[in-house]
C-alpha cells in the first residue's frame, strides 16, 4: 500500500501565530497576516483540503477511520472504486457560522482481500468509520475433522 | 509562506505539538485547529475537535484566557489490529489569551459534529460607540 501522509498543522502552517511570545513573531504575524489576506478564499489552506485516515483491520472486516469534523452527513460522500476508497466532504462558507467553504477529498488504497458489497459508514462526532468486509475466502475457517 | 519560513530560521517556532509543557498530567497535548471571527458584539470561536463528546470537553474561562481541554476517549476495539495510522492519540489542548475584554459569564458554547463553537460577548467597555455631537 502507499500513501501520501498526512501531517497536521504545525504552528509552521498554521495562519496568524498571534498567541506566541518571541522575537520573530511580530513580524511572523504580521506576513502571515499579509498572505492570508491574499489567500484568502482559496480552499482550506490550513489542511490543503486533506484530512488525516487510519485504516485498521479484525478477522472480518477492515476499517477505515477518518477526521471529518464539522459536515452534514448528506455532504460526504464515500465511493470504492478500483480497490480505492474515496471519501469526499464539502460545506458552503456560512458567515453566522463562521465557516468556511470547504471541500475535502482522500483517498485510500485498500487491502486485496475486501469486498465492495455490504460497505457501511458512520459518522459519528466528526469521525467517519467505513466498514468495509473482507471477501469470504479471506476470512478464517474452522474445519472440522471427524477422527475416526 | 512556506517560501519566507525557509529563508528565515526558526528561532522561536515549534510545532504545535509541544505546547503543553506545564500539564503533565495531560500527557502529550496537540493544538487543535481554529478559527476566529469578530462582530460589533463578540468573539466568535470556531475550534475542530473530531472525536470530541461533550463529556470530553472542559473548557475553563480565566480573567485574561481560555483554555479548552478535549480528551480521546476513543478506545480501538481489541480485535482491531493497525494497518495504517495518521491521526493521533494526544489530547487536544488550547490555551488563548484575550485582553480581558470578554464577558465570559455570557460566553455560549455549541459542539456539534466535532465543532466547537464558542460565543464570547464583548463586554459593554470595548464595544465600539456612538458618540453623538452636541
Amino acid at each position: 500500500m502507499r500513501y501520501i501522509r498526512y501531517n497536521y498543522p504545525t504552528r509552521r502552517s498554521l495562519p496568524v501565530a498571534a498567541f506566541g511570545r518571541g522575537a520573530w513573531n511580530g513580524l511572523e504575524s504580521e506576513i502571515d497576516r499579509l498572505f492570508d489576506a491574499a489567500l484568502s478564499g482559496t480552499a482550506n489552506a490550513t489542511t490543503g483540503g486533506r484530512f488525516p485516515v487510519d485504516v485498521y483491520q479484525d478477522t472480518n472486516n477492515v476499517f477505515v477511520r477518518a477526521e471529518l469534523p464539522g459536515f452534514d452527513r448528506k455532504a460526504i460522500n464515500v465511493e470504492v472504486v478500483d480497490g480505492y476508497l474515496t471519501i469526499e466532504a464539502s460545506r458552503e462558507g456560512d458567515d453566522e457560522k463562521a465557516m468556511r467553504a470547504t471541500k475535502f477529498n482522500r483517498s485510500v488504497c485498500l487491502p486485496e482481500d475486501v469486498t465492495t458489497d455490504g460497505v457501511t459508514a458512520a459518522y459519528v462526532a466528526g469521525i467517519l468509520t467505513v466498514t468495509l468486509p473482507k471477501k469470504e475466502e479471506a476470512k478464517p475457517r474452522k474445519i472440522a475433522v471427524a477422527v475416526k | 509562506m512556506n517560501q519566507m519560513h525557509s529563508l528565515i530560521p526558526s528561532f522561536c517556532r515549534a510545532p504545535v505539538v509541544s505546547q503543553g509543557h506545564r500539564d503533565e498530567d495531560l500527557g502529550p497535548t496537540a493544538q487543535p485547529t481554529y478559527e476566529i471571527k469578530e462582530t460589533d458584539d463578540a468573539l466568535g470561536l470556531t475550534v475542530n475537535l473530531p472525536g470530541i463528546a461533550k463529556k470530553d470537553l472542559e473548557i475553563t474561562a480565566e480573567a485574561d484566557s481560555i483554555r479548552i481541554v478535549g480528551k480521546r476517549t476513543w478506545d480501538r476495539p481489541k480485535d482491531w489490529t493497525v494497518l495504517y495510522r495518521e491521526t493521533s492519540d494526544s489530547t487536544y489542548l488550547l490555551e488563548l489569551d484575550h485582553d480581558n475584554g470578554v464577558n465570559t459569564e455570557k460566553a455560549h458554547a455549541e459542539l456539534s459534529e466535532g465543532v466547537l463553537r464558542l460565543s464570547l460577548p464583548k463586554t459593554e467597555a470595548i464595544k465600539p460607540r456612538r458618540i453623538e455631537v452636541a
